[in-house]
Order: structure tokens, then sequence, then C-alpha cells
């Protein structure tokens, strides 16, 4: 008995998952500082490299690290792109607007870098070494987004 | 020790979709031609190991490079490795986002971004031009047109059709990056006589480095341009092959490039040029197929990228010059050939194979 081949399914499946994630201490202590709008990293006693995000040990020397250090909320582009391709909002779900700006940042009194977004979508206007200040939202929550962008200063 | 070998390779068709199989069955495509490659049947396999996307061990080497200890040490005498992911039913770009949910995600540029916010200060330091990086895409596409595997083939792409398609992130046009593929690939390793017994041209493993570096990007200073995990097992993976001039020494290489820019950036990490020279390198046809080092004769990532295989993907790649199997692609007379794998800058495996123990 001759069979046709079934024709070839497929499925559709769409996830809403909730997740639980714990800051555990010292970002904890970061995040309680940007709902005051302020800045810290832990410093090591090793290196002395200050880190953001702040974590209990140092990479390199394998030092617990207590220090922390004041950082301001201006800081140096280290890199930038402006991209437009999209990316998914975290607070809001919704793609983001096309083009953004992003950048890594340097904080002025910290040692790594930051990604975050730029109010500058012209390639023209953008470049390693600019300066740039955060622009922090009316709300603060706690959170690494508090700062909705940084400002290039000109 | 006992020497170890690369005696066999399989790989599926890569597409952007592979709707006809599943990911199991994905699987046992590329397994099926390893096994039939190194003339074994699934009883000859002592191990297995497998790896993909999700924890990005398929992407890396290290699942080979454990097959390799193993086999080394006695424990097996063959192992069959498989990478293998399947783009089309997953969310690759949000799932490289999902970084630190405290720290970065919020402001997670995805993969493209990431490479671009690099790429800025390669280009800044370096000076290459946007026509250097795309006569790599021109290359990679060119050669993975004699690659019957391959998922992007273009035998006639230009610098300028390159330049014209879209920005997706500044200054990264989209033929500057790599595809997401659905695939898989198999290599089968087997030690000292068996794998003498299972393949005429052994690829013997004359070392194997993997270097891992802080997990946070912004840790990274100057990622593209000093890549210290990759230069540091480049400098390991030459002392134990007794590579002295990689330029010189290596008749090929499969090197994990992601994109354009990092493929240029590569050429300075594994010491093919001087740091300031990829350019230079790129203009000279050096590593073009009739070059003095053809680097990626496949196409590489940039034309096929089920990215939890793509990393044994060049191992494979790497193996079958050896073998002397690369049919269109292949290269005359490969001694040595180099492998490398990549994983979000923090990380980097490199892998030198050659026709003796």
């Amino acid at each position: 008995m001759n069979q046709q081949p079934a024709a070839q399914l497929a499925t559709q499946i769409t996830l809403d998952i909730t997740w639980h994630y714990s800051a555990t201490e010292a970002m904890s202590r970061f995040l309680a500082g940007l709902r005051e709008r302020r800045i810290e990293a832990l410093r090591c006693d090793g290196c002395g490299r200050r880190y953001l995000p702040p974590r209990p040990f140092c990479g390199r020397c394998c030092l617990r690290m207590h220090n922390w250090v004041p950082v301001a909320d201006m800081g140096t582009i280290e890199a930038w792109t402006v991209v437009h391709v999209p990316v998914l909002d975290s607070r809001t779900g919704a793609p983001r607007p096309l083009p953004y700006g992003m950048a890594l940042i340097r904080l002025d009194g910290a040692d790594t870098t930051l990604n975050h977004y730029l109010d500058e979508t012209d390639p023209a206007e953008l470049c390693i070494g600019a300066r740039v200040r955060a622009v922090w939202r009316d709300e603060v929550v706690g959170a690494m987004d508090d700062i909705s962008h940084f400002e290039v200063l000109r | 020790m006992r020497a170890v070998a690369v005696v066999g390779t399989g790989q599926t068709r890569h597409a952007s979709r592979r709707d006809d199989v599943s990911q199991p069955e994905l699987v046992h495509e590329a397994v099926c031609a390893a096994l039939a490659d190194a003339a074994m049947t699934p009883a000859d396999v002592d191990a297995v190991l497998i790896g993909n996307m999700e924890l990005f061990e398929g992407r890396a080497l290290p699942e080979l490079w454990v097959g390799a200890g193993a086999l080394a040490s006695g424990v097996c005498d063959t192992v069959l490795v498989v990478g293998f992911g399947k783009h089309s039913e997953g969310h690759t770009q949000t799932g490289m986002a999902l970084t630190d949910p405290f720290w970065d995600r919020s402001v997670a540029s995805g993969a493209v971004g990431n490479f671009a916010l690099s790429v800025s200060q390669y280009v800044s330091e370096r000076g290459v031009t946007e026509e250097q990086a795309a006569r790599v895409a021109v290359k990679a596409r060119r050669n993975a047109a004699r690659n019957p595997h391959a998922h992007l083939q273009r035998a006639d792409l230009t610098v300028e059709e390159v330049l014209a398609s879209r920005v997706l992130a500044h200054p990264l046009h989209l033929l500057d990056m790599c595809p997401q593929s659905d695939g898989a690939a198999a290599v089968v390793i087997a030690a000292g006589e068996i794998a003498r017994r299972h393949n005429p041209r052994p690829a013997w493993v004359k070392a194997t480095a993997t270097r891992h570096d802080q997990c946070y990007i912004g840790d990274l200073d100057k990622r593209l341009l000093r890549m210290p995990t990759l230069r540091d097992a480049a400098a390991s993976a030459y002392r134990q092959a007794g590579i002295d001039d990689p330029l010189r020494d290596l008749d090929v290489a499969e090197i994990y490039e992601p994109c354009t820019y990092a493929e240029l950036a590569w050429y300075e990490a594994l010491g093919f040029c001087p740091d300031g020279e990829a350019g230079r390198l790129v203009d000279s046809a050096t590593t073009e197929m009739e070059g003095e080092l053809p680097v990626n004769p496949s196409g590489g990532v940039l034309s096929t990228n089920p990215v939890g295989a793509s990393g044994v993907i060049r191992v494979a790649e790497a193996a079958l010059q050896i073998h002397g199997r690369g049919g269109a692609r292949q290269v005359p007379d490969v001694q040595m050939a180099l492998a490398t794998g990549y994983g979000v800058y923090a990380w980097a495996d490199v892998i030198v194979l050659g026709d003796t123990p």
C-alpha cells in the first residue's frame, strides 16, 4: 500500500517565566546606593583595582575586598557604537527605539568599564575619550537603569 | 602519555533553518558522517563528549581537550566529540543579553553591539579601514563556496557589496558579521595504533591550550586589541608544538572569527603579523587560499555559525586538511594546522594538529 509522506508540522511555544535572583551582599549595597544616586566600587588591597560591578573577590589577586570607594556619575567613553538592530527594553519588554548610541564608559574613580546608552546617535559626534555624565531617572528604584542614559558633554 | 589524533570528521549541511531534522537528528547526521569517515561503528567508541550553545561549551574546545586528555592518559582509546546548535529553534540574541540581572542586563547591547564597541577601539588604535575588513568577508564567503557544508556561499561577493550592506552597529555591516546557523559537527579522536588503523593520515594533536579571564566584560580592557587569553593560549600551544614563526610553520589555520575585524585582530594575537599589520596582511592576500597561510578555507564562522558547533567545526576543518580530505577547499600538502575557539573575549582555545605524532 502506497502512503504519502505526512506533512511536516511545526509548533510555536511562548514562554512567560519568572526567575528569582539573589543580589548578595556587595551588589545589594551598590544597588542601595543607586537609590540615593550614589555609585560605589570595591577596591582590591592587592592590585588596587577599583571594581564595578562590586563583587566579593578580586579575580586577579584572589583576595576578599572590603574597601568601598566613591565613584563619580561622570566618566570617559572608552568605546562606542550606534546600534541599528533592536534590543528589548528590560523595563517595558518592548524593543528600544532605533538607532541608539552605546558606549563602554570608565566612570571617574573606577578601573573597569560599564556598558550604557548614550543620548547621541550620530557617529560623527562620537569619539573615544569624550566625557559623559549620567542622566538619572526622576524615580530611582535601586537598579542599574536608574541611570536612563549618559549625556555626551561638549 | 600516548599520542592522540583526529581520525574522522563529520558535519551536517549547515543552513539558517533545518526544519527537516530535529536536534537529535541533526546530531545523528554529523555523527554518522564522522564515524563513516573514521571507518568505525558506534561500538568502537569508548566515550562521547557533547556540547552546545547552552553553556557555550561546544563553541570552544575544552571538550576536545578533555577528550584528548582521557585518550592520552589511557582511560579511553576512542572518543567521539560532538557540537551542535539549532538556532532556528532558540532565541540566541535574547540568550546573549541574559547577563548579570543587577549589573548589565538592562543595558545589554547583544552580540553585535558588543562587537562593535570593541571594534571602535581596534579601528581607533590600528587604523584598519572598512575596506580591509570587507576583504575578510569576501574571502570567507568565497572560500565557503568551495565547502559543500557551508551556510553562506558567495563566490562572487565584492568589497562594494559588503560596504553597501546595512549597518547593524557602527561600523559593522551585515556582511561583516557571522550568521546564525542550524548545524552539528563531530570528530573522532583515537590513540596511538588505533588512530593509525583508522586513518592513513591521522591529524595528531600536537598542542592544546585553553585560557579564561574574568567574567565581567567591563573587566577586560581593550579586549579586541589585547585579547590576552588568545595571546597566552597561542604562545603556550606554539611552544608545545615547536612553532617559532606561525606564518612560516603553519600550513593552514581555521580560526574562530565572529566578525571581520576579529579576524584581523586574531592575526595579530596569533602572531601571523606584528600588531598593527593585520590590514596589510589581508591586503597582501597572504591568508587567501593561494597565499602563504590560508586562513579559514572552510569559510569560517563568518560563513557558518551553529554556535555550539562552531569550535568543533574549526577542529574538524583543520583535521581534514591534514587528512587530505578537503575536496575543493583542500590546501596542498598540509603538515601543520591550527584551530582556535573563542568566547566573549573572556576565553580562548588553541589547538595545533600535525601529520606526525
